[in-house]
C-alpha cells in the first residue's frame, strides 16, 4: 500500500519536474489574461476574464444554468464513436487497397476526389437525411477524419523495402504472412500519425455538426451563447473542447509508444 | 537520323491524361446519381437529381434569395482573399521565424500546439467580436488555414543539408544569399504542400463562417435551404463549393509545377 502511495507521489513529482515549463507558462498566461482584463477594463462580453470563464464551470449556481454534463457527454460520445469508426474503417480500407490491385484501381480515384472536396460543407445534408442528434454529427466527423487515416496507412503499408519483400518471397512467405509480419508492423508509425491527425478532425467535425444543427453538445452551447452575447461559457466551452482534443491526441501518443516500444529505443540511440 | 523523343501530351491533354481516373469517377458518379433518382424515384427533398440541382443554377429563380451570382461571388471572394492573405502572411512570417534559430525554437512549439487544436470552434467568438460579414468569414478562413502554411514553410526552410550550408559559408555566402539561393528553393515543396492544405481549409473556413452566421454566400444558401428542406439549391451550392475547392487546389498544383520544373522531370523519370 505504501509503495503504491509512494509511486503515485513519485509519478506526480516526476510529472511536475518534466513539464514544469509548460505548467509555469500556463499559469503565467492565465495571470496575464486576468491582469489585462482588469487593468484595461475590457468588457466581459468581448473577452471574459479567466475567473469569469472558470466560474461558469465550477461555481455551482452559475454552472447549473448551462447543463455542462449533458453537453460534454454529447460531444465526447460523438467524438469517441466517430474516432473509433474512423480508425477501424480507415485502416480496413487501406488494407483493402494495398491487398488488391484491382480494388486499388477502383477505389483510389474515388478517394482522391472525395479527399479534395471541402467535406464539411456537406454537413447540412446529413442533417436532412438523418435528422438531429448523434448520427449526423458522427457521420460528418468520420467523413472529414477518414482520409488522413486511409492515406497514411496505405502509404505505410506500401513503404516497404523491395529487397526485404524479395527475400521473404524467396523464403516462400504467403501474402497474409507478408502483411502480418512486414507490412503492418512497418506501417504502424504511419497509422499512428494518421490517427493523431484524425483526433483533431473528429473534434472539428462533431463541433461543426453541432453548429449546423443540434440540441446539445459544446458546439451547440457555443452557438447558443453567442446568440445571447454570453461570452464566458463560450470561452469555457472552447477550453473544454481544446482539453478534450488534446487528451485524445495524448491517448493516441501513449498507445503509439505501447504499440511500438522499439521506436523509443530508436530515438534514444 | 535521330529519333524524335516521344512527346508527352501537353497542356489540357496532359492534364486529362493525368487526371482521367478522377474525371471518369465524377462522370460515373453523376450518371449513377441520375439513374438512381429515376429508377428508384427518390423524392426530391431526399435527393434531387443532378440535372435538377444544376438546373437550379442556370434557370432564373423567382426567389430573390437565390441570386446565384451574388452568393457565388461572395464565397469566391472570401476564399480568394483569405487564401492570398494566408499564403503571404504564412510565408513571410515563416521566413522571419526561420531567420533566427532562437525565435524558431521559441515559437514553433506554440504554433504546432495551436495547430493541433480544433480551431474552427472559435468561429462563434470571431462573430461575436466582428459581427456578420465578409471580414469575419475571411478571418475564420485565415485562422484555420494559416498554421499549416507557416509550420510547413518554417520546416522546409530549416531542412537544409548542413554540409551544403557549411560549404557556402566557407565560400563567404551572406545570410541573405543562403536564404535566397538555398533555403527558399529548398523549402518550395514544403510551401506548396502547405498551400495545398490551405486551399481546402480556406474553403472550409469560409463555408463554416457562413454556416455560423452570415447573410449571403454559398454556405448561407446551404443552411437556409436546409431549414426549408429545399434540396436542389443545396446540391447546386455544394457542387459549386466543391468546384471552387478543386479549382484552387488545381491552381496551386499548377503553380507548383511551374515554380519547380525540376520536380516534374523527376516524376517523369519514375
Amino acid at each position: 500500500m505504501k509503495a503504491v502511495v509512494l509511486s503515485v507521489k513519485g509519478f506526480i513529482i516526476r510529472f511536475f519536474v518534466r513539464h514544469y515549463t509548460k505548467i509555469l507558462s500556463l499559469a503565467a498566461f492565465l495571470l496575464l489574461w486576468q491582469l489585462v482584463i482588469t487593468v484595461f477594463g475590457i468588457k466581459q462580453f468581448i473577452i471574459p476574464s479567466p475567473l469569469a470563464t472558470f466560474s461558469t464551470l465550477f461555481v455551482p449556481e452559475i454552472a447549473q444554468r448551462y447543463n455542462w454534463l449533458l453537453h460534454i457527454r454529447t460531444t465526447v460520445s460523438e467524438v469517441l464513436i466517430s474516432f473509433a469508426v474512423t480508425a477501424a474503417s480507415g485502416i480496413f480500407v487501406a488494407l483493402l487497397i494495398t491487398w488488391s490491385k484491382a480494388l486499388r484501381r477502383i477505389i483510389t480515384p474515388v478517394l482522391t476526389l472525395l479527399n479534395s472536396l471541402p467535406k464539411i460543407a456537406f454537413a447540412p445534408l446529413f442533417l436532412i437525411w438523418f435528422g438531429y442528434g448523434l448520427v449526423p454529427n458522427v457521420i460528418i466527423a468520420v467523413l472529414i477524419a477518414f482520409f488522413p487515416v486511409v492515406i497514411n496507412t496505405a502509404t505505410g503499408l506500401s513503404a516497404v523495402e523491395e529487397d526485404l519483400l524479395d527475400l521473404v518471397r524467396y523464403l516462400h512467405a504467403s501474402k497474409p504472412q507478408i502483411f502480418l509480419k512486414i507490412r503492418i508492423p512497418n506501417s504502424l508509425p504511419y497509422i499512428f500519425s494518421g490517427l493523431k491527425i484524425s483526433t483533431t478532425l473528429c473534434v472539428v467535425g462533431a463541433i461543426v455538426g453541432e453548429f449546423v444543427a443540434s440540441a446539445s453538445g459544446l458546439g451547440y452551447l457555443l452557438k447558443d451563447a453567442q446568440a445571447m452575447i454570453d461570452s464566458p461559457p463560450m470561452f469555457a466551452s472552447l477550453i473544454l473542447i481544446s482539453i478534450f482534443g488534446l487528451s485524445l491526441f495524448a491517448a493516441i501518443s501513449i498507445l503509439e509508444r505501447l504499440a511500438m516500444p522499439w521506436q523509443d529505443r530508436v530515438k534514444e540511440s | 537520323m535521330r529519333q524524335p523523343i516521344r512527346q508527352e501530351p501537353r497542356g489540357i491533354g496532359k492534364a486529362l491524361k493525368r487526371h482521367y481516373p478522377s474525371v471518369l469517377v465524377v462522370f460515373v458518379l453523376f450518371l449513377v446519381w441520375q439513374a438512381a433518382v429515376w429508377v428508384f424515384s427518390i423524392p426530391e427533398y431526399v435527393l434531387p437529381s443532378p440535372i435538377t440541382s444544376l438546373g437550379h443554377l442556370f434557370v432564373r429563380q423567382p426567389d430573390a434569395f437565390y441570386n446565384w451570382k451574388l452568393q457565388i461571388s461572395t464565397t469566391v471572394s472570401e476564399v480568394l482573399i483569405s487564401f492570398a492573405v494566408t499564403a503571404a502572411a504564412g510565408i513571410l512570417l515563416a521566413i522571419l521565424i526561420a531567420w533566427s534559430q532562437w525565435l524558431r525554437n521559441l515559437i514553433m512549439p506554440f504554433f504546432i500546439f495551436v495547430n493541433s487544436l480544433p480551431l474552427i470552434a472559435i468561429a462563434p467568438i470571431i462573430l461575436l467580436w466582428f459581427g456578420y460579414g465578409l471580414f469575419t468569414n475571411i478571418l475564420i478562413a485565415f485562422l484555420v488555414s494559416f498554421f499549416p502554411v507557416i509550420i510547413n514553410t518554417t520546416t522546409g526552410l530549416g531542412e537544409v543539408d548542413d554540409d551544403l550550408i557549411d560549404l557556402v559559408r566557407y565560400l563567404k555566402a551572406s545570410k541573405w544569399q543562403i536564404f535566397l539561393k538555398i533555403r527558399i528553393p529548398n523549402s518550395l515543396p514544403y510551401i506548396f504542400s502547405g498551400l495545398k492544405i490551405a486551399s481546402t481549409m480556406c474553403v472550409v473556413g469560409a463555408i463554416v463562417g457562413e454556416f455560423v452566421a452570415s447573410d449571403r454566400g454559398l454556405g448561407y444558401i446551404v443552411i437556409n435551404s436546409q431549414f426549408t428542406m429545399d434540396t436542389p439549391p443545396i446540391f447546386a451550392a455544394l457542387i459549386v463549393v466543391s468546384l471552387l475547392g478543386v479549382a484552387l487546389f488545381g491552381f496551386v498544383s499548377l503553380v507548383e509545377r511551374i515554380a519547380m520544373p525540376w520536380r516534374q522531370s523527376e516524376t517523369l523519370a519514375v
